[in-house]
């Protein structure tokens, strides 16, 4: 911070002295304050901006900058705008209806936000999944991906003033929602996975159809390379603006596309696996320059690798079997507690529950990654311009309603 | 030099897309296919069955008023109500009937999966609008109707692209 802090509250002594006159006239020179409030020193040079929280590009949240001209100084992001008191609100819900509040805070990713909760709410009452019904699951999981990224893609590219890039992927992305509506019976919020499996088995003819939009779909993302990735405009906009060093990213706990653009190969599906991903075969996708250009394009080489997963998923996945195991009504787990992770569209994300042997979980705390990535911002924005702020901000894949829960 | 064929090429990619047909639906005219009838839910395997959840179905000759499904909505929105119905029914000793508040219904499907008896399903029916919010409170015997649905429109992907269709 340049700005210096100074209290002028007066103290207890002052305040008991005889009312002299000299005292009366220093006392009408500086203000009273209520106690608890300081004046802040400002330099003249130092303009505070407010970016927010109505602002259409930071999204439900506030970002104060100080800026010098038209370099920033100092950046003070202000999160919690969407607080909605998910992690409270799970302690008076049993297990099961905590389901559908769970997946509020990231509509597009639904079934990643949920994954970690069913994991560990399956550990808690030793319930054993069926083998297809984990393959659902990951199918599942990855179009959500896929879905999330493509509309993170959609506002990166209006963030950045490339109105095409803003259309494309709004409208492939519906090839995607397509099919999650069949599977799940939603376009979001699909309230798919319950401990013990998924809501419902696949609809007939489903394989063929996911494989021929999935298919489509890497097809259309390939053709964004010209128009977006290579493009002369985008790359002098977000190359070499916001970099976050490999040591820098490890430091301050980074997760999800921002830690692989920096150069660490970290993915949850690949370092501790879940459900069938030993099974199937999961590539990273890792770039070592960690700016802007690196951050947004790590997600889109990570679709394309979504979409292998689902065609070996959609090969491996057994044709016949249950998808879900009955459970009791009201289930209670033991006095217990379980930590599970899995990668989200933005990261890693986990879920810790402690169980009390009531059928409410005693609580439920998830660690996301949308948070753990706004650390960084106040870092990489420093000395950049004004104008690079958009272009930084997004390419961290935050997603404010998520960070605030 | 190099800049200026990115940039030529970048717009290469736009144009090229003049020629190609549209994506996008015209919806009230097409409306969108859905596999089934709607979600439905089978409580003898425990498993349900694929579909669009939307508005619901009640089917009054398999309610017995055992209130599991405004239960099972308790925790979620508190949407279901049950009311007295004029019928008689031999199954439904009490009487009472399940009614729906549109206004508050997340669209879960928590409350099918819950009941035992094949009463309550939902349906592919989900343009809900309603001028009052009372509008919007579906009676026993306004769920009973199966809706009136014309959706044939489904994604075609051909060599050119993929419209709807």
């Amino acid at each position: 911070m340049i700005t210096t802090a100074t209290t002028d509250t007066p103290t207890a002594t002052t305040a008991a002295a005889p009312p002299a006159p000299a005292a009366a006239a220093a006392a009408s020179a500086a203000p009273e304050l209520p106690p608890g409030l300081a004046l802040q020193k400002v330099d003249e040079r130092i303009m505070t901006l407010n970016v927010g929280p109505q602002h259409p590009g930071s999204g439900h949240m506030r970002i104060i900058v100080q800026i010098d001209g038209d370099h920033i100084v100092a950046c003070d992001p202000d999160p919690g705008y969407v607080h909605r008191g998910e992690e409270k609100m799970a302690e008076y819900r049993n297990y099961i209806t905590n389901i559908p509040h769970l997946e509020r805070p990231v509509i597009h990713d639904s079934c990643n936000i949920l994954y970690p909760y069913v994991l560990g709410v399956e550990e808690l009452l030793g319930i054993e999944t069926p083998e297809r019904a984990k393959y659902v699951r990951v199918i599942a999981a990855e179009l959500n991906r896929c879905i999330y990224t493509m509309y993170w893609l959609a506002i990166y590219g209006i963030f950045l003033g490339h109105s095409t890039m803003f259309m494309w992927p709004a409208g492939d992305r519906e090839l995607l929602i397509d099919l999650m509506e069949k599977m799940t019976g939603a376009r979001v919020t699909h309230a798919h996975f319950v401990p013990g499996g998924v809501r419902n088995d696949l609809p007939p003819n489903f394989e063929d159809v996911c494989l021929r939009q999935v298919n489509y779909f890497e097809k259309r993302i390939k053709e964004y390379a010209d128009i977006f990735y290579d493009n002369p405009i985008l790359i002098s906009r977000t190359r070499e603006t916001g970099v976050l060093s490999r040591q820098d990213a490890i430091r301050l706990g980074t997760t999800g596309s921002v830690l692989r653009a920096s150069g660490v190969d970290y993915d949850v599906r690949k370092k501790e696996p879940y459900d069938v991903y030993d099974e199937l075969d999961v590539n990273t996708n890792v770039m070592t320059a960690g700016d802007s250009y690196a951050r947004s394009r790590v997600p889109w080489l990570d679709m394309m690798e979504s979409c292998n997963i689902i065609r070996s998923a959609l090969e491996k996945i057994p044709k016949s079997g249950s998808v879900r195991v009955k459970l009791k009504p009201n289930p209670k787990g033991g006095n217990d507690t379980v930590y599970k992770r899995v990668e989200s569209g933005r990261g890693a994300l986990g879920c810790y529950i402690v169980s009390d042997g009531k059928p409410e979980p005693y609580r439920v705390k998830m660690s996301v990654g949308s948070f753990r990535n706004l650390i960084a911002l106040p870092y990489l924005l420093k000395g950049e311009k004004l104008g690079n702020m958009p272009a930084v901000y997004w390419s961290l894949n935050y997603w404010p309603v998520e960070a605030d829960r | 030099m190099k800049t200026a064929t990115g940039i030529i090429r970048a717009l290469n990619s736009g144009v090229k897309h003049l020629a190609v047909k549209r994506f996008t639906l015209r919806y009230p005219e097409e409306k969108l296919e859905f596999v089934g009838d709607g979600y439905q839910f089978d409580p003898s395997t425990g498993v349900g069955i694929a579909g669009l959840k939307g508005r619901h179905m009640l089917f009054h000759d398999h309610c017995t008023g055992c209130q599991l499904c405004s239960i099972a909505c308790e925790g979620v929105a508190e949407a279901i109500g049950m009311v007295k119905v004029p019928e008689e029914q031999k199954q439904n000793k009490k009487s009472i009937m399940p009614q729906i508040d549109y206004g508050k219904c997340v669209f879960c499907g928590l409350c099918v999966d819950a009941c035992p008896f094949y009463a309550l399903y939902m349906t592919n029916d989900y343009e809900l609008s309603s001028f009052s919010k009372e509008g919007l409170i579906y009676t026993p015997a306004q769920l009973a109707v199966k809706p009136y649905v014309r959706q044939d429109s489904s994604i075609q992907i051909t060599e050119r692209g993929a419209t709807h269709g």
